[in-house]
């Protein structure tokens, strides 16, 4: 049983001056669940995760958390209120405080003795694997650590939803992995409700039980990595969540799922998920994933290879073809720059979309 | 925030406004018959008061030119050569900060007047003396005074300022001159500023005028003024007249700062803005800077502080009696005799409390000014912040006369004329714009995340203070305190103006023991009251090192 909050958010709105941060945005996280709010700089989602936990107030709309309203109009619980803790960007350590007090501070609202106070401080410590750096102070510590410190005070008083507003941003990719797993372990284990921002696609889908993407102050689409992956619901969404190329074309043939797409000598088969028809402009979105050079496919197109980089497991290229380049076309095998070769396209994997009239 | 609010318009902003209005509306105020009329203005054109102004105005363009020339001479030899004087310099700078302009004039007055130090030694200057207490004092007692402003400005652009900019003058064939000259030119704003702020420094200087001016030799607006308001019948209007020219000439330099640096970019702090190395002079070059240094802290402090500690070492000095005596017995009066001891007491704790509630408000009003929230108050704020920067403090005391005394002051019950109350709301209010300016920088480099921590993890408002904004901003707010406090203590203009009957301050006991002659009283009452500031800072930073938490302690310092 989660002792997470339920947060609804109800047709929330936000402006700063002319620009709408939040355009009448709705969203509910079950409790337990862990959301990732995925976009790009700003679509409006720090403001989304602000007016969450208090600091910012929604100009209209209401937020509840576990059924409780806790801002619409004059209504504004403060943050401290909230039962919430939050992981910040900066990570936001008080420098004047160590490491221990730096967690001990958010376990003040539970009002526990001194003794039970300082184990639950040192468990906390302990399950970010800083067990011994609990006197320095945060200058003293490495980014990392500092990273680690704040998700110990996040998580030490087990608040009913954690916040976490781009948390992995500053560090290096390796150190972001490893933290990226302990964020997702410690969540879980307390059981707490949890909101995720970033823009990164990887770490959202790492991370996620839920996906949300949002775009100036909207949600596109919301719902399981896997099915936004599969299934973006437009151009956004695919878009934001990794492609390796777009080359457009018009609809010769198409069924339930899938269409024949011209692109002038050639044809590809895709996928659609909006309704298209016959002679219609597409733009098709391919998945660096659809991508392979499988000389036996029959939905393949001559190219050129501009440019290959080595990425351990194997190569990445890139490729130019008659109708566009592609990006992160992988095989374990280095093919030569100006090399010519056939690259094969998996139709599940590319997705048409209607052609944008400007 | 109501009772902030409330503070801030009644001890700031109604001063002003009332005092400024009735310039152009004596009847609005009861000062005159007409509702709106440049009258006041034209009695302001009388060639008395516009030779004044136009006194004052070329004293602080003299004063502003040369402070700036010299405080970049000195930032460069302290920041960026091996000079030995430089880490002197680092320690004078603070007491040059700190002493009242009077009383760098008082010094120099001491040495050089009739009667005076040098008198008694047998050597007699009378040429120095004929200068002194004339344009050429008034200039170099405001140059001594503006140089710490300016240093400061200076000091701090250059230390952004890589060296590679001069590296790059030099490896494309340029001179050590033009290399100088390309840092001064990068330097522009940082100067433009320090020019600026000795110029406004200048202007309303009160200490200066009211020792070396005089209406028979050269008499400058803050003198008039004084005069102005110490005669009978006061004429508001006019005073009000005088002190919106005096601001106007304020607003001018500020513009002309502006304009000077308008569409052009200085942006040269950059994250790939590497450390300077300390030029290593030769052994001339060290002589040269290590003399400079050391002539120019003579100047500026060596002289008064000899000045103030002989004078007051001296029997009979300014008397014609023959036999004079070296010893402490002018110290002992001053223990002894209420009439010198009084004021210091009675102006440290006006002191005290000024500091301390000039703190918090300055604590409130700079993070007010830094917020990311661009409300009307913040803009009301800052409007009247840098207004009350720019006014004269002799100004800011006629203002407070003429608020205060108004029959609408009496009917609603705030009968604070003539009280120990108003002095100390006057001292606060100007206290309050230069505490705030200083506590401006370090709330700007208080990320907003910190706070916000705090209310999530779940401290309201008051703790959130009281946990991590103060602990944060404790040493800047103990320096803030400190310099609020010495400032206070020996305050001349709101002190010579407003002082209640029977309650003279420190500023107006030693002006009047020096009126009676009693030079020798009115010196030792100098040296006690700066040695008693020094005392107070010592403790206050004594205690802060004693009892702050390592936490606190630790911020901001160097590691090792």
């Amino acid at each position: 049983m989660s002792n997470g909050h339920l947060v609804k958010i109800k047709g929330a709105r936000k402006n700063y001056g002319s620009l709408a941060a939040l355009d009448g945005l709705s969203l509910t996280i079950e409790p337990g669940q862990f959301m990732v709010l995925l976009g790009p700089s700003g679509s409006g989602k720090s403001t989304l995760i602000r007016s969450l936990a208090g600091i910012e107030k929604i100009d209209s709309g209401s937020i509840f958390l576990d059924n409780q309203e806790v801002n619409r109009g004059p209504i504004n619980v403060a943050p401290e209120k909230r039962n919430l803790a939050m992981v910040f960007q900066d990570y936001a350590l008080w420098p004047h405080l160590s490491a221990f007090e730096n967690v001990e501070y958010a376990l003040q609202r539970r009002k526990l003795g001194k003794d039970a106070s300082r184990k639950r401080v040192e468990t906390a410590l302990e399950r970010v694997g800083l067990s011994t750096k609990g006197r320095n102070y945060p200058h003293e510590l490495s980014g990392g650590e500092q990273q680690r410190v704040a998700l110990a005070r996040a998580i030490v008083a087990d608040p009913a939803l954690l916040l976490f507003d781009e948390p992995l941003s500053n560090l290096d990719a390796d150190l972001r992995e490893r933290l990226r797993i302990e964020i997702s372990t410690l969540t879980r284990e307390i059981g707490a409700t949890a909101l995720y921002i970033t823009h990164d696609q990887s770490e959202a889908f790492a991370l996620a039980d839920k996906i949300g993407v949002i775009n100036h102050g909207k949600l596109e689409q919301v719902d399981l990595p896997e099915e936004i992956y599969e299934r973006p619901t437009n151009r956004f969404v695919a878009n934001f969540t990794g492609i390796a190329g777009t080359f457009t074309g018009k609809v010769k043939r198409v069924s339930k799922t899938s269409c024949v797409v011209s692109l002038g000598e050639d044809q590809l088969k895709v996928r659609h998920t909006v309704g298209l028809e016959v002679g219609q402009g597409v733009d098709i979105l391919i998945r660096p994933a659809a991508t392979s050079f499988n000389r036996d496919s029959t939905n393949s197109l001559a190219a050129t290879i501009t440019d290959v980089a080595y990425r351990g497991r194997g190569y990445e290229h890139a490729i130019a073809t008659k109708y566009g380049s592609l990006t992160g076309v992988f095989d374990t095998v280095s093919h030569p720059r100006g090399g010519r070769i056939s690259v094969s396209i998996d139709p599940d994997r590319c997705i048409a979309f209607p052609t944008e009239t400007k | 925030m109501t009772i902030f609010w409330m503070v801030i318009v009644s001890i700031l902003v109604l001063p002003i406004i009332l005092f400024l209005a009735v310039a152009f509306s004596p009847k609005l105020l009861d000062q005159g018959p007409e509702w709106f009329t440049f009258n006041s203005f034209k009695a302001a054109a009388d060639p008395y008061f516009v030779r004044s102004i136009w006194h004052s105005f070329v004293m602080g363009v003299v004063s502003s030119i040369l402070a700036t020339a010299i405080a970049l001479g000195v930032a460069w030899i302290v920041l960026r050569t091996n000079s030995a004087a430089r880490k002197v310099w680092n320690l004078a700078i603070f007491a040059l900060l700190l002493a009242p302009s009077y009383l760098i004039a008082l010094g120099w007055e001491r040495i050089f007047e009739r009667a005076g130090v040098l008198n008694i030694a047998g050597i007699d200057l009378p040429f120095v003396r004929d200068l002194l207490y004339g344009p050429v004092g008034i200039a170099m007692i405001l140059t001594f005074k503006g140089i710490p402003f300016a240093y400061l400005v200076i000091s701090n652009a250059m230390r952004g300022l890589g060296e590679e900019f001069e590296q790059a003058v030099r490896v494309h064939g340029g001179s050590r001159i033009a290399a100088f000259k390309m840092m001064a030119t990068l330097l522009l704003p940082a100067l433009w500023s320090g020019i600026a702020i000795v110029f406004a420094e200048s202007i309303s200087d009160f200490g200066v005028a009211s020792q070396l001016s005089s209406p028979g030799r050269y008499s400058v607006a803050t003198f008039t003024l004084y005069k102005s308001v110490m005669s009978i019948p006061v004429s508001f209007p006019l005073c009000a007249a005088i002190s919106i020219i005096l601001l106007m000439l304020i607003v001018v330099a500020l513009l002309a700062q502006s304009r000077a640096l308008r569409g052009r970019s200085f942006r040269v702090l950059s994250g790939r803005t590497r450390p300077i190395t300390r030029q290593k002079l030769s052994p001339l070059g060290s002589i040269a800077s290590n003399v400079t240094i050391y002539v120019l802290l003579i100047l500026t402090l060596g002289v008064p502080v000899f000045g103030a500690i002989s004078a007051s070492m001296i029997q009979g000095l300014g008397t014609v009696i023959s036999n004079y005596q070296i010893n402490f017995d002018n110290y002992i009066r001053v223990i002894k005799s209420p009439l010198l001891r009084t004021p210091l007491l009675f102006s440290a704790e006006a002191a005290l409390m000024t500091a301390t509630v000039a703190v918090i408000l300055a604590a409130i009003s700079s993070r007010m000014l830094v917020s990311t929230k661009n409300g009307p108050g913040k803009k009301f704020l800052d409007f009247f912040l840098l207004a009350a920067v720019g006014l004269p403090g002799i100004v800011f005391a006629i203002g407070y006369i003429f608020a205060y005394n108004l029959p609408l002051a009496q009917k609603y019950g705030f009968h604070l004329y003539g009280t120990v109350a108003l002095l100390v709301l006057a001292y606060i209010a100007t206290a309050l714009p230069s505490t705030t300016r200083s506590l401006v920088g370090n709330m700007n480099q208080f990320q907003e995340s910190l706070s916000e921590a705090c209310r999530v993890h779940g401290s309201n408002g008051i703790k959130t203070w009281l946990t991590v904004v103060l602990p944060l901003i404790s040493r800047p707010l103990l320096a803030a305190w400190c310099l609020t406090y010495c400032g206070t203590l020996l305050e001349l203009p709101v002190s010579q103006i407003l002082y209640p009957p029977g309650h003279a301050p420190l500023a107006v006991g030693i002006d009047h023991a020096l009126g009676n002659y009693d030079f020798g009283g009115g010196t030792a009452m100098e040296v006690f009251a700066i040695i008693s500031a020094l005392i107070v800072v010592a403790i206050a930073f004594g205690l802060y090192e004693k009892l702050a938490p390592l936490g606190w302690k630790q911020l901001g310092r160097a590691r090792s």
